[in-house]
């Protein structure tokens, strides 16, 4: 197989994006026809920003992309269909109040612009194409209505009735179910029978081994090797994925946790899509103790968090603050009760990017005494704590009065780490505190969360980011398809058995 | 009521209902590709004006439809170019637009013709009725043809590639630029299919229905053909059936008026309220529910 | 310290306003060109007639229900909302301070019952986006009509003049709002809207209401996250746009000699609505800003009459009035002006 030349090759990819960061680092990969190529990452690793360089989406810094040993060059998606290559995005891309045949056929209806849509035509297809596949989706339902594994289906077929030859699945099964998952498995190799090549993206271990023949581990912007599936086992694997040197050193005394401040027991979430999103999860934080949850996004990190903090509906179970029910309490109410939370979203949730540094160096305390009296703000105090905030916390900006968008990321993140603490909670949720921030300030809000333990506070830690929560947490648990596939002390477990559950494998 | 007064009243509503079908099926499009327009009022004062014009220069009413749909064209590209290309605010350059119709109009009409405030329309200028009966009810060939086009805009929304394209860029314009699909370009085709739509209404109150150019000519009639558009679900078969019944309104309103005897019963202002009320029971899902297309009114950019 | 960083951050907009305004006078005097008429002259006499001698109070007065009803959009856009019902909100400011004010012969009587009717009228809208969706454009428009008709009614028969057919009952005398310029139009009334303006200006920056409603206009989640309710800001907002809306209309009737009536076809209260979304446009949506622009709209529709008497219809102040707003909604319109200089310099 290694002698022919590849279907598709990508060389020395790399991508800047415009604010600096480095997404990916000369990457190379080889996919050879009729295959079924693995492109196994955590979160960030860059195996989407490689796979939409690929589908015309983002333009490449540099390398080269050959197609049968030819260079291409793709502007848009609509280039890399004409090629033949296309993708099934994680969040499907589908018109919602069109059914399947509508979707399938749009922009390739068929004859001219004005004339009638020859729907029959297009249905014999597609019924063909469901026939050879052996799997059916209803053709005149809105898709809307659909659960999201048919949806999922109708994006395949969409892409197939473009005949093409190379198909990227990003996620696939993130949104599925087990059984669906398999049906989705059965018409992959189906798909590999009859020719087609096929790049699935996955942080699973076991769904790569089940229906992979090779796998390229992509970590930080890097390969780190392709091995043949056969050849590989779910421990090699995990350890390509998230083996690594530390980079930085946190001092952490040693220190005994004192009582519980949250209480979560069974706690069930659902998702914007109504899905199950929380399934059954239960854990304690005490004071003075950091509890991490680590695992890939969108296993339930957000919904959790959303439910604590009482943004978002708790459909089953109980959440008690200092043994206080404090389900249906709204944020208010959470803050008043010594509750702080550094939101994962800072541009969408944690601050309003048109307002000032200090209007947003207030929210969620607006109603306190100290910064409005009978409804009337008093700026004078409301200045002298941002200033404290920005002093205190080492924040570059360039005046309390610049809307706060003119602050550098981590000024940013900072500034909002600042004003949470300046709450004076007893427990911190702090959720993604280091996504996208630069090395300094990642070092300073790192050890602020812990000098916060230090100082007997409660810490609830959610990241994608495996050391940091390697590094900070006391106890940590792995979060997987909305349950804990495990709680854990970081410094009584390898960076295998945490591989293996983060790829849903029970250590 | 005698037979007579019910065909007036009759032929009257088809009359009425022409100018609110055509722009109601026209903004129907240009939402459906997910651009909003609310300066229809204006683009139908516009083209009353303008479209005379055209009429009186080429001796002939159907040239001041077209003069009509010029007009409307024009504005459509002012419209399109600040919506669609530039990415602006899709509400504002309508309001600009009512005003500039409203003050164009009344400013137009004594600087070209020298009248304050109305000008009469000559007859070589005007659209002979397809029929007429010795009471003056008549009924104008602008009535089979809207019916026409109403069927017309149903089809091509539904039934071609073209209207599968620009309801993909006004529900989902992601999905269609992820095939290939020109945002952009549907859209501004359907924002100057409207305005031009638009245009042949606004002549048609001048060169055919009314025979007259009055400062106050459109009278709300681009605000009640949103409330149609709205009220018929952004269907232009629908938009037949609302526009049936909003003239009906208009036609009852105006026919109250003339009628002493009547107002004293029902003041016509009552009945003038009927289409905007019925649209707010509509649109609050009272009966039914409206829904607009999902990027109704929300620029496109690609990330 | 940062002072002139704030200051800068206003510049600009302005320049963005008053280019706006240029192109506006600018495309006006084409088609004043075009249609045969000196423009000259024409802009001249629109000049004097209203900033010269003691043509600028008349200016003023003009300007007065535009600042107000420019303030109900402007409350709108600061909370997220497009609301363009100022229009119908006046009319019935207009009624309500007609009718009350036959009973309770006292200016504040008629001030009030406009401010709180704006209020009630704004209801239904805000009723309609909170709880069932319905976006705030579509229900003012409709609401607009429906006012307009109805209180067309009520001007005529539960109003009307027994004397005058042209009219409603006048504002008694005792409930009048007193001139600040004998032999003018310019009364109380302006001075009313300045206040209402600094009054919302006051809430807007310098009360928690304010803070919370601009933080739920300008970012619903984060708001929430902050323990704001995003619905409630926008009740509040409807409401107190309504508000300055009613007042528009009433006092607009209880500060204008010689008739101090609402005139047939609600002709001296109509249109405000619309041209106050295009004078909070130019003012950017600022209360202060409003004033200003308020007072440049007025000047226009002072100046009319004057340049009617060079023959120019006065209605071709509603035409630049138009294509400034066209312009104001124009992205990025300086740098569309700008950047082919600076290529060009290169």
């Amino acid at each position: 197989m290694e002698e022919e030349t590849p279907l598709l090759e990508m060389r020395n990819i790399v991508k800047v994006y415009s604010d600096g960061t480095k997404a990916l680092k000369g990457v190379d990969i080889k996919v050879y026809k009729g295959e079924i190529l693995g492109l196994l990452g955590e979160n960030g690793a860059g195996k989407t920003t490689l796979m939409k360089i690929l589908f015309g989406m983002l333009k490449p810094t540099k390398g080269t992309i050959l197609l049968n040993g030819k260079e291409v060059r793709f502007k848009s998606p609509a280039d890399a269909l004409a090629n033949g290559i296309g993708m099934v995005h994680q969040h499907f891309t589908l018109v919602e109040v069109f059914n399947a045949l509508e979707n399938i056929i749009l922009r390739m209806e068929g004859h001219g612009l004005l004339s009638k849509i020859d729907v029959d035509n297009a249905r014999k297809k597609l019924q063909k194409l469901m026939d050879d596949l052996n799997f059916q989706v209803p053709l005149d339902v809105p898709v809307e209505n659909l659960p999201v594994g048919v949806q999922q289906r109708i994006e395949i077929l969409k892409m197939l009735y473009r005949d093409v030859d190379i198909l990227i699945l990003d996620e696939p099964t993130a949104v599925l179910t087990p059984i669906e998952v398999k049906e989705l498995f059965d018409v992959l190799k189906k798909l590999k029978s009859q020719g087609k090549t096929i790049i699935f993206i996955s942080h699973k271990l076991n769904e790569v081994m089940e229906i992979t023949d090779r796998v390229t581990v992509i970590r930080r912007g890097e390969v780190i090797g392709t091995v043949k599936t056969p050849e590989a086992t779910p421990q090699l694997l995990a350890r390509m994925m998230v083996g690594r040197d530390v980079v930085l050193r946190i001092e952490k005394p040693p220190k005994e946790p004192g009582e519980v401040i949250l209480h979560v027991e069974d706690l069930w979430v659902k998702g914007d899509r109504g899905e199950e999103a929380v399934r059954g999860v239960s854990f304690d934080v005490r004071a003075g103790e950091i509890f991490g949850i680590a695992g890939v996004e969108g296993n339930g990190q957000s919904e959790l968090i959303e439910a604590i903090t009482g943004l978002r509906r708790v459909e089953k179970g109980k959440v008690k603050v200092n043994n206080v029910e404090i389900t249906g309490k709204k944020p208010k109410e959470l803050y008043e009760m010594g509750i702080a939370h550094i939101p994962e979203d800072r541009t969408h949730m944690g601050l309003i990017l048109d307002m000032t540094v200090m209007e947003n160096a207030i929210l969620g305390m607006q109603w306190r005494k100290e910064f409005s009296r009978a409804g009337l703000m008093d700026w004078k105090s409301v200045e002298r704590h941002t200033k404290h905030l920005i002093e205190e916390f080492d924040i570059t900006a360039p005046g309390v009065r610049s809307p706060v968008k003119s602050l550098s990321g981590g000024n940013q993140q900072k500034l909002i780490v600042a004003r949470e603490v300046s709450k004076k909670p007893e427990l911190i949720i702090a959720s993604q505190p280091t996504r996208g921030v630069d090395v300094a300030s990642t070092e300073y809000i790192r050890n602020y969360l812990v000098r916060l333990r230090n100082e007997n506070k409660a810490v609830l830690l959610v990241s994608a980011d495996l050391d940091e929560v390697l590094q900070l947490s006391d106890r940590m648990a792995i979060m997987y398809e909305g349950q804990f596939m495990g709680v854990v002390k970081p410094d009584e477990v390898t960076e295998e058995q945490i591989g293996l559950m983060m790829g849903g494998v029970k250590a | 009521m005698n037979e007579t007064m019910i065909v007036g009243l009759l032929l009257g509503s088809l009359a009425a209902m022409v100018p609110i079908v055509l722009t109601s099926v026209g903004a129907t499009i240009s939402e459906r590709a997910g651009v909003v327009n609310i300066g229809y009022e204006g683009i139908l004062m516009l083209s009353a004006f303008f479209g005379t014009i055209f009429a009186e220069m080429a001796h002939n009413g159907w040239v001041g439809l077209l003069g009509g749909a010029l007009t409307g064209l024009a504005l459509g590209v002012v419209h399109g170019v600040i919506t669609v290309y530039l990415k602006g605010d899709h509400v504002i350059p309508g309001i600009g637009l009512n005003l500039i119709g409203y003050g164009g109009v009344a400013f137009g009409i004594l600087a070209y013709w020298g009248t304050a405030g109305q000008h009469q329309v000559p007859s070589y200028a005007q659209i002979s009725p397809l029929w007429m009966d010795a009471f003056g009810n008549s009924l104008s060939p602008m009535v089979p043809i809207t019916f026409f086009i109403a069927l017309l805009a149903w089809w091509m929304l539904f039934k071609t590639p073209l209207g599968l394209r620009i309801r993909s860029v006004g529900e989902n314009p992601e999905a269609a630029d992820a095939l290939g699909i020109n945002v952009e370009l549907y859209r501004f085709t359907a924002v100057l299919i409207a305005s031009a739509l638009s245009g042949v209404a606004g002549a048609y109150l001048s060169v055919d229905w009314l025979g007259t150019v009055t400062k106050t000519i459109a009278a709300g009639r681009g605000f009640i053909a949103l409330a149609n558009m709205v009220f018929s679900g952004w269907n232009p078969l629908m938009a037949l059936v609302g526009g049936f019944i909003f003239g009906f309104f208009d036609n009852l309103a105006i026919y109250i008026q003339n009628n002493p005897w009547l107002a004293g019963a029902i003041p016509w202002q009552f009945i003038a309220t009927l289409p905007y009320v019925v649209t707010l029971i509509v649109v609050a899902g009272i009966i039914g529910r409206a829904r607009p297309p999902k990027w109704d009114g929300i620029p496109y950019k690609r990330e | 310290m940062s002072f002139s960083t704030e200051l800068r951050g206003y510049g600009k907009p302005l320049a963005e306003s008053v280019l706006a305004i240029l192109i506006g006078a600018l495309i006006g005097a084409i088609v004043l060109w075009l249609s045969g008429y000196d423009a000259v002259a024409a802009y001249k006499a629109l000049l004097e007639g209203a900033f010269l001698g003691g043509n600028f109070s008349e200016t003023l007065s003009k300007s007065t229900p535009l600042i107000l009803t420019a303030i109900t959009f402007a409350i709108g856009a600061r909370t997220g909302l497009f609301n363009i019902g100022a229009e119908g909100a006046v009319y019935f400011g207009a009624i309500a301070a007609v009718g009350v004010t036959q009973v309770l012969q006292n200016p504040l009587a008629g001030v009030l019952s406009g401010l709180l009717i704006g209020a009630l009228w704004m209801l239904p809208a805000a009723v309609l986006k909170v709880y069932r969706g319905v976006h705030e454009v579509i229900s003012t428009i409709m609401l607009n009509w429906i006012a307009f008709y109805i209180a067309s009614w009520m001007a005529l028969s539960v109003l009307a003049n027994p004397n005058n057919p042209n009219s409603t009952l006048p504002i008694p005398p005792g409930a009048r709002l007193p001139l600040l310029v004998q032999n003018s139009t310019l009364s109380m009334a302006f001075i009313i809207a300045v206040v209402a303006s600094i009054v919302v200006y006051v809430i807007m920056w310098h009360t928690r209401l304010g803070y919370e409603l601009r933080t739920s206009g300008q970012n619903p989640r984060a708001a929430e996250y902050g323990g704001i309710n995003p619905k409630a800001a926008m009740v509040w907002s409807f409401l107190i746009g309504g508000m300055t809306a009613g007042l528009a209309g009433a006092v607009q009737i209880m500060g204008i000699p010689p008739s101090y009536s609402i005139s047939q076809g609600l002709a001296n209260v109509y249109g405000y609505g619309f041209d106050g979304i295009g004078v909070s446009l130019v003012g950017r949506n600022h209360p202060l800003g409003i004033i200003f622009a308020g007072i440049l709209f007025g000047a226009l529709n002072a100046g009319a009459t004057q340049m009617q008497q060079t023959g120019v219809p006065l209605e071709m102040v509603k035409v630049i009035e138009g294509i400034i707003i066209v312009a104001v909604a124009v992205p990025g319109l300086l740098d569309l002006f700008v950047k082919p200089f600076r290529r060009g310099a290169q």
